[in-house]
């Protein structure tokens, strides 16, 4: 009996380190949320010539729907071939590994490469394009390994309803397999999306500028962000953080927002279907 | 011998996409990650290693960076980025793999997702509000707490820089932990081993391995950290004195990337020196973070408990 109490004691010592994780969030949350008293809904839709945050809250969108946009047909399709398709072999190793690698370079690096591939190389400079391609690198192995999980997770037996019915091999994948992995894909797209919304090294030398007039019309325009400007602001031009309290409350939002709506989904869509319990 | 079994081998590949051509697609966007890895290292040293050229070993173990003098020894760079992760690994390693062990073995299942979920959040935090938070509270309470006039110092950016990898040291490492077969664990149980024992005698020694890869990639991650470490540490390029006093600024590698490349002229002398040392930190982290992969795929008991 007294060896279980101990026994009791140590696990709830051993629990401390997980409540600190808890307690550091929950006071970042804390620490965060004291700032909201400096925003306002006119904040909020003021253009940013006239000291508002508009184009900005707007310009982070533009970057992270484009770099969607490009890395989710991409990671998607990868994932298939490698769940269904990939021969077991060197090759497939190696395209696995490539994966984890891109998943581990630092963002400075992608945005280095970024600066002299995209902006230099093709010509982009530095514009809202040139940034969709720079975190499309960063997406595309969160995109890549939660298709996968996703698309393991899915009855094989789906599938060979299809091709029993005389189907190929890519009409069965492409009506069965995927559309019942879908929740999953999408996912973990909007988890690629909030691993990035606040993403600045990457963005910082290839598509954001500090004050630029108007939204951009084209990729080929420089785009401002609500990351870029913080950092800015409060590094190059030494604006005390209080003042730029605004920015950083916004950016907050939209990163829980958007790794909330993963969680949210991926817990919703566990219960609804059957086959994942 | 083995080129030309090789090419059977592709040969053999390629006459499959005749049957599906999609499954070329496919191919290709699978094959896109590394065309984009070798570009990358292709592109990063062609500016980078005309800074080799140029400065020689001097890039890497010179004494002094003062780019306006033309002054380009990235040593006390080097060992400001080193200092401060193992500040942060010397916090967050305990921290995290104890906090992998307890939601995996001890923690009750009812509870086990929300915490992960909370754990999730704290993820996607980015780097540049852990450094607004830093410059805000964390620098001053570590100025107050210890009499000194800033707050930016190496043990700022340290605390931070824990903060952020404890959940890819947890999450690796949490991984590996619950991929330890059950019946080992029941099998000590039965033995009567208690709880405790069970944890330390079997579930640690069969996932040490991967603990170490969750190690070594949280290493690859605090090392590659750039916006929150830059604004935390001080943003002097001294080695302290003493070279372990943590309560002096400096000025990590990727801090002086993000600094001074918007300033640097393409082509200048400056700007292959920074893409130098983005070239080291690419390598760097390359290395590593393969390693790592390379520690948790050899891991056969893992590999047969997951299925």
């Amino acid at each position: 009996m007294t060896s279980r109490i101990k026994e009791k004691v140590f696990f709830t010592i051993l629990g401390i380190p997980m409540v600190a994780c808890l307690l550091v969030f929950f006071w970042i949350v804390f620490v965060l949320s004291s700032g909201i008293g400096t925003l306002s809904w006119n904040i909020l839709t003021t253009s940013v010539l006239k000291g508002g945050i508009f184009e900005m809250i707007i310009g982070t969108i533009y970057l992270l729907l484009g770099a969607a946009g490009i890395a989710g047909p991409i990671g998607i399709l990868a994932a298939v071939y490698l769940v269904e398709y990939a021969p077991s072999g060197k090759l497939t190793r190696t395209i696995d590994q490539a994966i984890n690698n891109l998943a581990g370079v630092p963002s400075i690096v992608i945005g280095l490469f970024g600066l002299t591939f995209f902006c230099k190389q093709l010509g982009l400079g530095i514009s809202l394009g040139a940034g969709w391609l720079t975190l499309t690198l960063m997406i595309l192995p969160i995109v890549i390994r939660g298709t996968e999980e996703a698309i393991k997770l899915v009855p094989t037996s789906f599938k060979e309803a299809a091709l029993a019915l005389g189907t190929t091999k890519w009409k069965a994948i492409s009506s069965m397999t995927i559309p019942s992995a879908a929740p999953g894909i999408i996912t973990s797209v909007v988890l690629g999306m909030a691993r990035v919304a606040g993403e600045t090294a990457a963005i910082l030398f290839t598509s954001c500028v500090l004050v630029t007039r108007g939204l951009p019309t084209t990729p080929l325009d420089p785009v401002m962000a609500l990351a870029y400007n913080l950092f800015v602001k409060i590094v190059a031009l030494g604006e005390p953080p209080e003042k730029v309290f605004g920015i950083a409350l916004v950016l907050f939002f939209i990163v829980i927002f958007f790794a909330t709506a993963a969680i949210v989904l991926r817990i919703y869509y566990r219960r609804r279907q059957p086959w994942l319990r | 011998m083995l080129r030309v079994r090789n090419s059977k081998k592709m040969l053999h590949f390629f006459k499959h996409f005749k049957k599906e051509p999609i499954e070329a697609l496919l191919f290709l966007c699978a094959f896109f990650s590394i065309i984009v890895l070798f570009l990358m290292l292709f592109f990063t040293a062609k500016e980078g290693l005309q800074a080799f050229f140029t400065f020689g070993i001097d890039l890497i173990i010179g004494q002094t960076w003062k780019p306006s003098e033309g002054l380009f020894g990235a040593f006390p760079l080097i060992y400001g980025s080193i200092m401060v992760v193992s500040g942060a690994l010397v916090i967050a390693i305990p921290w995290g793999v104890i906090t992998a062990i307890f939601i995996a073995e001890v923690l009750p299942f009812s509870i086990r997702d929300i915490i992960k979920s909370i754990i999730e959040l704290l993820a996607s935090i980015p780097s540049i509000i852990y450094g607004f938070i830093g410059v805000l509270y964390i620098a001053p309470q570590v100025a107050s707490l210890f009499g000194i006039s800033f707050g930016t110092v190496a043990l700022t950016a340290s605390l931070v820089l824990a903060i952020m990898s404890v959940p890819t040291i947890l999450g690796v490492s949490g991984e590996i932990i619950s991929a330890v077969p059950k019946e080992y664990k029941e099998a000590a149980l039965a033995l009567g081993a208690t709880k405790w024992q069970t944890i330390r005698n079997v579930v640690i020694p069969i996932a040490k391995s991967g603990i170490l890869a969750s190690i070594m990639l949280g290493f690859g991650r605090a090392i590659g950290e750039t916006v929150a470490v830059l604004m935390v540490s001080g943003t002097v390029a001294r080695i302290p004195t003493p070279p372990w006093n943590f309560l002096s600024p400096v000025y990590p590698l990727t801090a002086v990337i993000a600094m001074q490349m918007g300033e640097a002229a393409v082509g200048s002398r400056e700007y292959s020196a920074l893409f130098g040392l983005g070239l080291i930190l690419f390598i760097l982290t390359f290395i590593v973070n393969t390693l790592a992969d390379i520690i948790v795929k050899r891991e056969p008991k893992i590999r047969s408990g997951k299925k």
